[in-house]
């Protein structure tokens, strides 16, 4: 009888545990320490918003090679930078849509919308992306994507991504001229924290086939969360950052740059 | 959730379908109408003068009422033949036309300007010359293996 009890108990005690723990991890406004932003470096997460939230990004890549750059031209930061201001709302639950633009006048309109939930039923979150960029104020050049962003979060220490995605229109020369005009990338990255605020971060994105000049681009950072605020410093060998400038590639593995990413969670 | 997925499906199938592609007479230039086709260089690039100035080939490379300049006659009839696999009387090493391979074809030395060629960058009275577009879509036939088409 004790014992039959003392079952009872623990069984009360740990649905009592794990009822509020269930929900919280549904409640997307609630912090998830090993997914705490929206992108790695430029390779998007799986980090829904809740409805009607929104977020803040602005990148900087700078476009002096760490190569040739040392103390009197700043590491490269006196040669200049691509500038870029993002901003994104959770339109419905798990759905989100937002623009990204940058300053040579390459804006990106996307859409997110998670599919699958990490948990008792699904070992990985699994989000769907939808793009479309346009060169010179989205006038010009226009490159749709499609593609989906699987993540697992290893408790509150990692994330791991991988990020399969096709590209339309990467070459920007006209059909007749080129031998393919989609490429199809399929991005690595993980975000690990190594301080209860202090992750770093690594993603590089392959292209596996299709149109695929130069090298794939790779990224390195260390970022410190503050509140709702991401502060990282990254390391590029490109300064690629939407799914058709990655399709293109970087310039080669012999020139690093540096850049950061400044992003602002409103919820 | 299940209209909101079917919503998502039906999203992403129509962003699919909705491929996109620079078009060939953005870059093309002065002869909208070139495309990587011998008829089409023929028509645009051999034989017509293009609305930027920059002169036919058959002005001086024909054999009407003159010797074809440097030996290579491109009226009508003869030009692919004339083209396609004979080597350059100039620059014997290289084909005037070396069927998929732009860069050891002396057409395209020629009318680029590169280095080691004989006599003078064409057209013989440029500028203008052809635009880098034109050249590009010249350059594209001839990577497509130079097809009588």
């Amino acid at each position: 009888m004790t014992r039959t009890l003392a079952r009872l108990l623990t069984a009360a005690a740990f649905a009592l545990c794990v009822a509020p723990a269930a929900h919280a991890q549904d409640d997307d406004s609630v912090l998830k320490p090993a997914e705490p932003d929206f992108q790695l470096v430029s390779l998007p997460t799986a980090l829904r918003l809740p409805k009607y939230k929104s977020a803040f990004l602005i990148t900087h890549r700078f476009e002096g090679p760490l190569k040739h750059s040392g103390i009197g031209d700043l590491f490269g930061l006196d040669a200049g930078a691509q500038i870029g201001i993002e901003y994104r709302m959770g339109i419905v639950k798990n759905g989100q849509v937002g623009f990204y633009r940058t300053s040579d006048k390459t804006i990106q309109f996307f859409g997110e919308y998670g599919i699958l939930r990490q948990g008792a039923k699904s070992p990985v979150e699994v989000a769907a992306v939808l793009s479309a960029e346009g060169t010179n104020n989205f006038k010009d050049s226009y490159s749709p994507s499609v593609g989906a962003v699987v993540s697992r979060r290893l408790g509150e220490f990692a994330a791991l991504y991988v990020v399969p995605t096709w590209v339309n229109n990467t070459n920007t020369l006209p059909k007749q001229l080129a031998d393919n005009n989609d490429t199809i990338t399929l991005g690595f990255g993980g975000r690990f924290r190594i301080r209860p605020t202090v992750y770093v971060v690594a993603e590089v994105t392959p292209r596996v086939s299709g149109y695929k000049p130069g090298t794939n681009q790779a990224s390195f950072a260390i970022e410190k969360r503050a509140g709702g605020h991401m502060f990282q410093l990254n390391v590029s060998n490109g300064p690629a950052s939407m799914p058709a400038s990655l399709a293109r590639g970087a310039f080669s593995n012999d020139n690093w740059y540096l850049g950061f990413n400044l992003s602002r969670k409103f919820f | 959730m299940r209209r909101s997925r079917q919503l998502l499906l039906a999203t992403i199938l129509v962003f699919s379908a909705a491929a996109c592609d620079e078009k060939l007479a953005d870059i093309a230039g002065p002869t909208p109408d070139l495309e990587p086709t011998f008829a089409s260089i023929q028509k645009d690039i051999f034989e017509t003068t293009d609305s930027a100035g920059r002169t036919s080939c058959v002005t001086c490379h024909t054999n009407v009422g003159r010797n074809p300049a440097g030996g290579l006659n491109l009226v009508h009839d003869l030009a692919y033949d004339q083209l396609v696999n004979v080597a350059s009387t100039q620059l014997p090493t290289l084909k005037r036309v070396n069927p998929g391979s732009p860069d050891t074809s002396y057409i395209v030395h020629k009318i680029e300007g590169r280095a080691g060629i004989t006599g003078r960058r064409m057209p013989f009275n440029g500028p203008p010359y052809l635009t880098d577009g034109q050249a590009l879509i010249l350059k594209r036939w001839i990577e497509l293996g130079a097809p009588r088409n």
